[in-house]
């Protein structure tokens, strides 16, 4: 099969453009190197829907992040994820705080952020949020909390949905270009694919992609930055994100924020590092967290641990001056029917669907000039539905949902209060993902205090039923991440 | 709604004792809710023996000792209901739980939380490291062995030498898995001596106490972990560092009360055992409400969980025949070198059983018990261990009833 | 000779302390034994330097069961030396459902004074 448009990578990034791409009439695949979408730092970052008040003006991420901030009470209804317009405060203490805050404030009403405002009494604070720290704050009300992960899915489903095929395990290893037939050849882990367009979407690994494409290897730097998830039971103590006061360069230190589940994120912190998906999480680094993050937030107790995590902003740099720079989003006609996104890093998540729909343009105005302009997907349905949550219903709900549907009265995992039904939705997702992580981020379940000591072992028997899968088959996240290594005893 | 005397949540060794023994004192309108498909909890998984000795006198395998309280509970016809899992109650004592027939709700008189506890994870250690395949707690590898027939691994590493940890590790070496080594970050064993003797001597297991895992490796499947060895402040001293490679890292390294229903019904926890506050009826702070077994402070020997239970079915039964229980305004401190003491109060009215946890490893010590300046029992003993709990009878006699009652080895 | 023991007959896990004589004929003579608080305690000790025994809990596959495995354990201690041919006696085992606990699968196991039995119960699936 010849497809229209591939896109590289699964993250946020690709997601969006797929799904953006599947309003047209096209044969789209997406090539993931993983066996899930956003494994790696779509989902590895604060969930915030970004106001836009600390990029430069004029800047592509300026520009994305007010437009994406903007919008996302439709998307987020469209796609039935979950999203709260928190807001947000920086809050300070002394004069110099006052000037880098004001800076701020200055810079986001030049961009375009709306209703930003200076809290300059404790009352004012308190009436926001009584457990933030400061003697004044700025409050940014656009200001958002997601999970990107639930977001990641949705626009994947969607994008499926309407037509876009998913390949899982597919790193692309080379493209070639053959150039009569107008075609890109793309090797990959399971195989190669032929696509007239490809899009580069590749995150951590887009400036190696944009190289096969013959685009720069663009230079960039990876900022690492650590974090704790925190018990559900600390989410009553923030309601908000609550960020200190930036400092000369404009950078936060580590901050608490919300999650939309109600959980409580204490981090990043940032430091540099050189691998691509050096993911692991360092004992200096946690320990040094625990003490920036006790400051800022009390109820900072290992009593709360749930998890951690890292992730890491791959930030386009001046090579000499090490200047940080903005996205990268071109489409050279040198490089026939190629758009290329390099170092889409933070507020990443905020301008996932602006970019894509930037990154479709290119595509249908090259077509036109081309003189073959593409047509309308006409059966594109914008809205994905999920299953409602058997822990976000009423009592009443609940009774309707059991009677309705038996598998919502069992519950599989007891933290997070997920059901049956919800884990069965996830084992037939329509991407095919069958991770043990694929389940976990689709639901909770696994999620809570417990990591998985009641669930798991439930879940993964579950997937084999329903799937069919053999003991071996059973995967945690990644291709070689077998959970059994056979069975204790074999059938005679 | 439904309604019944008293609703047990969770049918463990807790539930059921406490079933039968109020069912043996005339209450019969009991109602046992428990969320897996059959009774006996933990036990199901604990296929071991040495369960039993001191409520039985044999020793038992887990589900055998289980199905001796299920067969009990049989005989009399106590009501309970499987694959149902409460998921709330209240402080007026309105259970709600889901179950596939749809959400039942029972008023009950008086509630019985036997909930057990869970076993604390990487997450909640902040254990270093990437996230590969091969890393679970204890319990979980010994669910996929004994219950689900699943292999989880072939050189294992075990940090925490909590008993769970032990017991799997004599388990994995049984069914052809090496298991390398058990390492533990305090300086003594967390688990009971038996079991280093049994489960690791035995097999050539070594035991490094004093060290910790400072970091996991591997992306896919677990490739090694690094070792370290700890400070007497439990920080890994640098230059220690010791890889092991291995694709299965196990941690037993504590159980929690799982407490969610008991805060969620407004009883106060104790912050040390991580469970209610209760009396000697063991009574938690909103009346009615009792609780006993792991959910209330966790034990080192399942007989002592029923042994509770049976206790607190007393307690319960005098509550639905009165309405309420004697006051219990004394309270119960843990003094020097007491790691917790429990109940946290008492009437001094009535007789006692006093539980208590050594804070660490001592040896020919007096334990003494005291009210005020008044001595209420002293005893020699040759050790305290954490790893086992030291329950005492305390005389109403010998009490006063009046000043706080304090427990303290040295 | 002075050995130390922990005692693993019940949870106390009493440390005790045998003084014996290894004879020339390879007996043994045992001058004392203290630490322990019960008389189990000395008869452990006593078995332990002569001929140490272990019991083993394990699980046999079961056919068209509701469960996959059902647990079994020994009714008395074997042979240390022998655990792992007893397992191997075990891995063997294939039982169909139902199967009922404490039904005994295997008598004398190699020969020994020790059945194998079952521990739980599998109904048909």
């Amino acid at each position: 099969m010849i497809y229209d448009a591939a896109v590289i990578g699964a993250g946020v990034v690709g997601c969006a453009v797929a799904r953006e791409l599947s309003r047209w009439d096209l044969k789209i695949l997406v090539l993931e190197k993983e066996l899930d979408v956003a494994t790696g730092n779509s989902s590895r970052n604060t969930g915030m829907l970004h106001a836009g008040f600390t990029y430069k003006t004029g800047s592509l991420k300026a520009e994305c992040a007010v437009e994406g901030n903007r919008e996302f009470d439709k998307v987020a209804a469209e796609l039935s994820i979950p999203f709260r317009r928190t807001g947000k405060l920086v809050v300070g203490f002394t004069d110099h705080d006052r000037e880098n805050i004001l800076k701020f404030k200055e810079n986001g009403e030049r961009n375009g952020v709306e209703g930003i405002r200076m809290l300059e009494t404790r009352a004012e604070i308190e009436a926001i949020e009584p457990y933030a720290g400061g003697n004044f704050a700025m409050y940014v009300p656009s200001s958002g909390i997601l999970d990107p992960m639930q977001y990641t899915i949705a626009l994947a489903e969607n994008a499926s949905k309407n037509g876009a095929a998913f390949c899982f395990g597919a790193g692309v290893t080379a493209i070639d270009r053959q150039e009569e037939e107008d075609l890109y050849i793309l090797h990959t882990g399971r195989g190669d694919f032929s696509s007239r367009w490809v899009i580069n979407c590749a995150g951590a690994f887009s400036p190696m992609i944009s190289a096969m494409l013959g685009y720069p290897e663009y230079y960039q730097k990876g900022f690492k930055g650590e974090y704790y998830v925190l018990d559900k039971k600390a989410g009553k103590y923030l309601s908000i994100p609550v960020y200190p006061a930036p400092n000369d360069k404009g950078g936060f230190a580590t901050h608490a924020t919300p999650t939309v589940d109600g959980n409580i994120l204490v981090g990043p912190d940032s430091y540099l590092t050189e691998g691509r998906e050096d993911y692991a999480n360092r004992k200096d680094r946690l320990d040094g967290l625990f003490r920036d993050g006790s400051t800022m937030f009390h109820q900072m107790k290992r009593d709360y641990f749930i998890r951690n995590f890292a992730g890491i902003r791959w930030k386009n740099c001046d090579e000499k001056t090490g200047e940080v720079l903005d996205f990268i989003l071109e489409a050279d006609p040198q490089k026939p029917h190629t758009v290329n996104l390099v170092g889409i890093e933070s507020p990443g998540v905020t301008c996932a669907l602006p970019l894509a729909r930037r990154a479709v343009q290119k595509i249908t105005e090259r077509q036109k000039a081309e003189g073959s302009p593409l047509s309308q997907n006409v059966s594109f349905d914008p809205c994905r539905k999920v299953l409602r949550r058997f822990s976000e219903m009423t009592m009443e709900e609940r009774q309707k949902a059991i009677e309705k549907n038996p598998d919502y009265g069992q519950i599989v995992c007891r933290c997070e209060n997920v059901s049956r039904a919800e884990i069965l939705e996830a084992i037939h997702n329509p991407l095919g993902v069958h991770t043990l992580t694929g389940i976990k981020n689709r639901t909770r379940s696994m999620m809570g205090r417990c990591n998985g000591g009641y669930c798991q072992t439930r879940i993964t028997k579950m997937l084999e039923e329903e799937l069919g899968l053999a003991p071996e088959d059973i995967r945690y996240q990644r291709e070689n991440g077998v959970i059994f290594t056979g069975k204790v005893r074999g059938e005679a | 709604m439904k309604y019944a005397d008293v609703v047990i949540v969770g049918g463990g060794p807790a539930g059921l004792a406490a079933a039968v023994r109020l069912y043996d004192m005339g209450i019969r309108d009991i109602l046992i809710l428990e969320r897996e498909h059959s009774l006996g909890g933990i036990l199901r998984q604990c296929i071991h023996d040495g369960f039993g000795l001191t409520r039985f006198g044999v020793s038992l395998s887990g589900p055998e000792y289980a199905s001796r309280f299920i067969r009990e509970v049989e005989k009399r016809q106590i009501p309970y209901i499987t694959d149902t899992t409460v998921i709330e109650i209240t402080r007026d004592k309105l259970v709600t739980a889901a179950g596939e027939a749809g959400l039942l709700q029972v008023q009950a008189k008086a509630v019985i939380l036997t909930m057990g506890c869970r076993e604390r994870t990487r997450g909640a250690l902040a254990i270093p490291g990437t996230r590969p395949a091969g890393v679970m707690t204890a319990g979980v590898a010994q669910a996929y062995i004994n219950l689900q027939n699943r292999m989880i691994g072939k050189e294992v590493v075990i940090l925490g030498s909590g008993d769970i940890g032990m017991i799997m590790a004599r388990r994995l070496t049984l069914e052809g898995a090496h298991v390398i080594a058990v390492f533990e970050v305090m300086s003594v064993a967390s688990g009971l001596p038996r079991n280093i003797e049994q489960c690791l001597n035995d097999y050539g297991i070594p035991l490094y106490l004093s060290h910790t895992v400072t970091d996991i490796r591997g992306t896919d499947r677990l490739e090694s972990v690094v070792i370290s060895q700890v400070d007497d402040h439990m920080q890994p001293i640098p230059g220690t560092e010791k890889e092991y490679k291995c694709d299965t890292l196990i941690l037993s390294v504590g159980l929690i009360p799982e407490n969610e229903l008991t805060i969620g019904a407004g009883a106060a926890l104790d912050d040390h055992t991580k469970g209610a506050l209760v009396d000697e009826f063991y009574q938690t702070e909103v009346p009615g409400i009792f609780a006993a077994g792991n959910v209330l402070h966790v034990h080192d020997l399942v007989d002592f969980v029923s042994m509770e239970a049976e206790t607190l079915a007393e307690g319960a039964a005098a509550y639905v025949r009165e309405g309420s229980l004697p006051a219990c305004p004394v309270p119960v401190t843990a003094g020097d070198n007491v790691g917790h003491a429990l109940p946290q109060k008492v009437s001094g009215e009535r007789d006692f059983l006093l539980s208590l946890r050594p804070r660490r490893p001592l040896e020919n010590v007096t334990l003494k018990v005291t009210q005020g300046e008044k001595a209420i029992l002293t005893r020699k003993l040759k050790k305290v261990l954490p790893a086992e709990m030291i329950q005492l009878k305390i005389k109403k006699e010998k009490l006063s009833g009046e000043g706080s009652i304090n427990v303290s080895i040295s | 000779m002075q050995r130390e023991f922990t005692c693993i007959v019940c949870p106390n896990g009493c440390r005790i302390t045998a003084d014996y004589e290894k004879k020339e004929d390879g007996s043994l003579v045992i001058q004392s034994v203290e630490g322990q608080t019960c008389r189990r305690g000395e008869e452990y000790v006593r078995q332990e330097l002569t001929d140490p025994r272990r019991t083993i809990a394990t699980s046999v596959a079961v056919r068209a069961g509701e469960m996959p495995l059902a647990s079994v354990r020994l009714t008395a201690p074997v042979p240390k030396k022998d655990i792992f041919r007893v397992m191997e006696a075990i891995r063997g085992i294939t039982l169909e459902a139902p199967v009922k606990e404490g039904t005994v699968i295997l008598s004398k196991v190699l020969g020994y004074d020790a059945d194998l039995i079952v521990t739980r119960s599998v109904d048909k699936a």
